[in-house]
């Protein structure tokens, strides 16, 4: 017998969330036995609007329910709609993006299932007894623990940037769609305005990123970031405590309460390297540290590290970049 | 008639210094607490309901063990009116599926006729989030989450506004609802008339009998989701440190370094 795993697809501004992608190549490379199964709801009348994210998921089949009411997300009815497909699916695992509205939509429907939940994972195994394990950072990020649900199905929410989406080639899954019926709905939520937020570019996502920390001293000094970025093609981004000084954006900001990135090549300038920001890169293929601090945790838990000041060296590379 | 809202508060620690019992939960005895940072904004978000609605009542509720009377102490001290801790053996090691149904039953058996329930969105410790949204379901009533603002609000419906990465709402909810704040660290400082109140007010504890708890849905045997493994998380790399201290050898090696990661 086949397993299941059923992915709730998350969809904003018409597109899909790049952690629902994120979710489903993280499944169909790790649990080889299992069917990957997609669930969207939709106030459109097809999903020809997403034909080209569905055909590089790799989805077995996907399931997309559709009614005006789902223009706007409201829990109860989305819990309520999603619990009847999993008792029509039966899946043996189910996954959503943790995202705004995912982790108001989960407990909901873990609540109305009697099942257990786990929040913003950051792995996922398939044990040899096919139990699913979901690993989680808690405390801050200071410990992780490892998660097993003792009901069907078992259930967790994953962060973005938790695992990278890998296209797979033009395959288009079965798709079954259905005007869904939304009888019984008693929670009644009213959307007066929407504005939506300006899309942020993804930086989350670049091979190079930069990334610099209190090291650098002043937020005078955390601007060369994005002049020696835009000379390299690389994404800047901070450390918590550059941003938390004013000097960065909180939208740059990577470990446990910003992004978690995985790039080919991550540079972090003037960073401490606290636990909470090394959860955040673990996934990068090759971490540098410059640091005039030898003691620093990162000058021990990076791929290079540097001991030098960070200032002085940023510096260094603009004026050679740009002669 | 009197405008009823429940928050939620939780203690947390405020330490490093995390202990776990044998069964890979939270040793919480012992440890020093403070009241949860989001809880706080929820409190001062009731306070402002009450502000507008005048005639209004402030529960605060927590489950906890005995010293988690500590944090309802203090939110006395802030404005809240009554303040109720949830305290028995039989709830140690709940999950958030658990703890839900747990101060559902607080709800349902205690204070039924309730108009608004205001929550923090997450605790500091665990970051789940799950607890409010879960109590919502089993309660069958209407809820946002991320909310950061009272928009308007009368006796029955109050609008508020959901601030998101995407999006910013104004969302109108009937009541009953619930509503969670993703705002932390609000300045509530206590008043001297909250904080004489609260030198002499009473923290009245219940226990699972007292909630009507099934106790089968409570505790560890009770939650559906079990810690197999708690650690320390460790980043293994083969570090190497580089040699020179020379600015032009390290600015042309990490140059280089890009440039090879580019090809």
């Amino acid at each position: 017998m086949t397993e299941k795993v059923l992915v709730y697809l998350e969809i904003n501004n018409n597109k899909l969330e790049k952690v629902s992608k994120e979710i489903v190549s993280h499944s169909k490379h790790n649990f080889p036995d299992f069917e990957v199964i997609g669930l969207l709801l939709t106030d459109k009348a097809d999903v020809s609007f997403l034909s080209e994210d569905i055909s590089k998921l790799g989805l077995d089949k996907l399931f997309v329910a559709a009614n005006n009411a789902f223009a706007d997300f409201n829990s109860s009815l989305f819990a309520n709609t999603v619990a009847s497909y999993i008792g029509e699916i039966c899946p043996d695992v189910l996954l959503m993006g943790a995202t705004s509205d995912g982790r108001e939509l989960a407990p909901r429907l873990a609540s109305k299932l009697n099942i257990g939940l786990t929040a913003d994972c950051t792995d996922l195994k398939i044990d040899e007894n096919k139990t699913l394990l979901a690993t989680r950072p808690t405390y801050g990020g200071k410990m992780m623990a490892t998660i097993i649900s003792k009901t069907k199905p078992s259930f967790a929410t994953v962060r973005q940037g938790a695992f990278k989406f890998k296209p797979v080639s033009l395959v288009m899954p079965e798709i079954i769609y259905r005007n869904d019926d939304i009888n019984g709905l008693t929670c009644y939520v009213d959307v007066i305005s929407t504005n939506i937020k300006p899309e942020i570019e993804d930086w989350t996502t670049s091979d190079i990123i930069i990334a610099g920390g209190l090291g650098l001293k002043s937020k005078e000094n955390f601007e060369l970031i994005y002049n020696l970025c835009d000379l390299i093609g690389a994404k800047p981004a901070a450390s918590r405590a550059a941003v938390e000084l004013g000097w960065a954006n909180q939208d740059i900001q990577v470990g446990q309460t910003g992004s978690s990135v995985a790039p080919k090549m991550y540079i972090a300038f003037g960073i401490s390297g606290a636990l909470q920001h090394m959860t955040g890169i673990s996934n990068a293929d090759k971490i540098i540290a410059v640091n005039i601090d030898e003691n620093a945790p990162i000058m021990a838990s990076a791929d290079i590290a540097i001991p030098a000041d960070a200032v002085t060296i940023i510096k260094s590379m603009i004026h050679k970049l740009s002669h | 008639m009197t405008f009823k809202i429940i928050v939620f508060v939780k203690q947390v620690p405020d330490t490093d210094d995390i202990k776990w019992t044998e069964h890979n939960t939270i040793q919480r005895e012992g440890l020093d607490s403070i009241i949860n940072p989001y809880d706080v904004a929820a409190i001062e978000l009731a306070k402002n309901v009450k502000f507008i609605l005048k005639d209004c009542k402030i529960l605060v509720v927590s489950m906890g063990p005995k010293q988690a009377e500590n944090v309802l102490i203090e939110a006395l001290a802030m404005g809240c009116d009554e303040a109720y801790l949830l305290c028995d053996k039989k709830f140690a090691g709940s999950d958030t599926l658990a703890t839900a149904y747990v101060l559902s039953q607080f709800v349902k058996t205690q204070c039924s006729d309730f108009n608004l329930i205001v929550c923090g969105q997450q605790a500091i410790d665990g970051d789940t989030a799950q607890t409010p949204s879960s109590m919502a379901e089993k309660l069958g009533i209407p809820q946002v989450c991320n909310v950061t603002a009272l928009k308007d609000i009368d006796l029955s419906s109050s609008v508020w506004i959901r601030d998101t990465n995407i999006c910013t709402q104004q969302i109108k909810l009937s009541h009953p609802c619930l509503i969670s704040t993703s705002l932390k660290n609000a300045d509530i400082l206590p008043d001297i008339n909250g904080y004489i109140k609260a030198q002499t007010a009473n923290v009245a504890t219940l226990t699972a009998e007292d909630l009507s708890v099934d106790i089968d849905k409570i505790g560890i045997k009770g939650s559906p989701t079990q810690v197999k493994a708690a650690y320390r998380p460790v980043i293994e790399r083969n570090t190497v440190v580089f040699e020179s201290k020379d600015t032009d050898t390290i600015t042309d090696f990490i140059i280089s370094e890009i440039n090879n990661c580019k090809v």
